[in-house]
């Protein structure tokens, strides 16, 4: 028992001291006008014990938990007419958040977006950012919207490290199921990630046919494996990524009459309506074919398909098999 | 609020957080500090009494920071190379904007201010952590009726709602009385004592055309009927995505069979229409032979 507690205090004190250190070499790094050498920080910052070589193994270590905080910490030279030993500073500009003149009114827009994950995956990422918006010192203005707190849609914990992917241009590579229920392995470069219709959506270029393709994040079986970044990856063209999911080019299009009152489901697929008797007709842009045969199956003796005739062959096709199998 | 661990790391990130915090709210009580943070307040007064200690090079009483928080609150000096709040990571960004793409969505069209605000923020932020701007929400509730049901649930009034039952396929005008929105499979859904049925039923929100408030009498009998479940038996013909997200089946093969049960008869009709070759429907037989009926009167207008 004694051992134990002694334990416990030895831990607790041996994370205190590592804090400790940490938080006066930010101080120290960030106050600094001029870049401090090694042995100066050694010198000068409380914390940095034991041998040479154990100080120098100290420092690496703090330096890359610091940066894995996302402070940036800077390299270079104490005097620049001298070759000589490396220094270190962080910049006070990235060490803060800047986010040029802040107001009131959007200080408390800004805490509406961090509560809308409540419970959702990124809530302790939402609770952290809005306490630094809270640090700001600005007042919060009270909003006249409407009272409600929109909530977003669970994505899993996978969000951060899909977001992580996409701003480092990281290859990631997942098991999917494709529409024929097989495991596919496939590997992207991802570009977006797009919450619709209470889904999320992953888009990215696939590395083994070069083109883009989106997928349905509870598609994706078991983990992601992030992989190396990818150098030459040309953003330029994603400037218009937000729609890349949406700005498929159809040119395909079916025409299916509906009875009065009918499908509203294949209702509000439609590009145009005409009303022909006791039916409508619709024109429905046609984004996969075999999703559309199921909606059109659905509603049963409500709808009939005139053209394409791929369409319309795929429909008598399935009802075809419909009659022979239950027959 | 989830509990934040105790890496050394996390606790200096933790530190480096509170002094800013604490710089802008002087005098604040220790519970409410602790709650803000997630921490219980034997680990504050922990993490207080470490910042304590810290300071600029010389940590002479000049250089270190001076807290106080005896008093049960707590306040700073000197804590003059922290004071500013640390820059957002990827991860608080990505949370931020995501927020905000939803808030611009239930903005009312005649608040040009916050639409223009809330674009400009949105940039700012994607700025900051060089994020492409391919990361977005669309939500796909109307706003309108967001708000609605969010202020019937809020006072307990009723709601005559415009809802489209999908496997009736028909809009019909119900009277009801919101008691709670669940979220399930990525959907909303409200539960609602319905007075057309004169018992519960759950509405996917977003299948709600239309949402006023109304006047309502509390139902006297509130245990919800038991609706009797019709079951069925079906085999896998054929792999296919769609027919196995459309019963739930995860990932089935070809060959097994499967039971399962449904509400209504003409969802399970339905159903199967729409999975084509994919299934075949074993039991009920009667259930059975009307779909072939069904599908061979439909197959008789195409040929």
């Amino acid at each position: 028992m004694y051992f134990l507690v002694a334990d416990v205090q030895q831990k607790v004190r041996t994370v205190s001291r590592k804090s400790e250190r940490l938080v006066n070499l930010t101080i120290a790094l960030l106050a600094t006008k001029r870049y401090l050498t090694k042995s100066e920080i050694f010198h000068s910052v409380d914390g940095y014990e034991g041998s040479h070589e154990s100080k120098e193994r100290m420092f690496e270590r703090d330096k890359d938990d610091l940066r894995s905080l996302g402070i940036e910490i800077e390299v270079g030279s104490f005097d620049p007419l001298f070759n000589d030993e490396a220094g270190y500073r962080i910049k006070r500009e990235s060490y803060e958040l800047n986010l040029g003149e802040v107001s009131p009114l959007e200080v408390s827009l800004l805490s509406l977006a961090s509560s809308a994950w409540q419970g959702a995956s990124l809530s302790s990422a939402a609770q952290s950012a809005f306490v630094k918006l809270a640090s700001l010192g600005i007042p919060i203005d009270e909003l006249d919207l409407p009272g409600i707190a929109p909530v977003l849609p669970d994505a899993g914990p996978e969000i951060a490290s899909i977001t992580r992917a996409i701003a480092e241009h990281r290859i990631l590579e997942f098991t999917y199921l494709n529409s024929e229920l097989q495991r596919e392995v496939r590997e992207i470069v991802p570009t977006g990630l797009k919450s619709n219709n209470g889904f999320w959506y992953l888009s990215g270029v696939d590395q083994a046919i070069q083109e883009k393709r989106t997928f349905r994040l509870d598609r994706i079986l078991g983990d992601f494996s992030v992989g190396k970044v990818q150098k030459d990856f040309d953003f330029a063209d994603e400037k218009k990524a937000g729609d890349t999911y949406d700005a498929v080019k159809i040119t395909f299009f079916a025409i299916v009459d509906v009875r009065q009152g009918k499908c509203a489901a294949l209702r509000v697929l439609a590009t145009d309506i005409k009303r022909i008797g006791e039916w409508d007709q619709l024109t429905i842009p046609i984004l996969n074919i075999d999703t559309l045969t199921s909606l059109i199956l659905w509603h049963g003796e409500d709808a009939f398909v005139q053209q394409p005739i791929e369409l319309r062959e795929q429909i008598i096709y399935r009802l075809q098999s419909l009659v022979s199998n239950h027959a | 609020m989830p509990r934040k661990s105790q890496s050394p790391l996390d606790k200096a990130a933790r530190l480096l957080d509170l002094v800013p915090y604490i710089h802008a709210h002087q005098g604040i009580a220790l519970e409410a500090l602790a709650k803000t943070f997630g921490v219980t307040e034997k680990e504050l007064t922990e993490d207080l009494t470490t910042l304590w200690m810290c300071g600029l090079p010389g940590y002479t009483p000049l250089e270190l920071m001076d807290l106080s928080f005896d008093s049960g609150y707590v306040s700073i000096r000197n804590a003059a190379t922290l004071e500013k709040p640390r820059s957002i990571t990827l991860e608080e960004a990505v949370a931020l904007i995501l927020g905000l793409d939803l808030i611009f969505s239930v903005i009312p069209t005649d608040r040009q201010d916050l639409i223009s605000l809330t674009q400009s923020l949105r940039e700012r932020i994607l700025h900051i952590v060089k994020l492409p701007p391919s990361i977005s929400v669309t939500p796909h509730l109307q706003p309108q009726i967001q708000v609605v049901i969010s202020a019937a649930l809020a006072d307990n009034s009723g709601l005559v709602i415009e809802y489209h039952s999908l496997y009736r396929d028909e809009l019909s005008s119900r009277t009801i009385l919101p008691i709670e929105l669940q979220q399930e499979q990525g959907h909303s859904y409200l539960h609602a004592y319905c007075y057309s049925a004169n018992d519960f039923r759950f509405f996917r929100v977003d299948r709600i055309t239309k949402a006023e408030k109304t006047k309502v009498e509390r139902p006297k009998d509130l245990v919800p009927h038991e609706i009797p479940k019709v079951p069925f038996r079906a085999q896998v013909l054929r792999s296919s995505r769609e027919t196995a997200e459309r019963f739930g089946l995860g990932e089935i093969s070809v060959g097994e069979e499967f039971a399962s049960s449904s509400y209504s008869t003409e969802w399970i009709e339905r159903a199967f229409l729409a999975s084509g070759d994919s299934l075949k429907l074993i039991a009920p037989s009667q259930m059975r032979e009307s779909l072939a009926k069904r599908a061979q009167s439909i197959l008789d207008r195409y040929l």
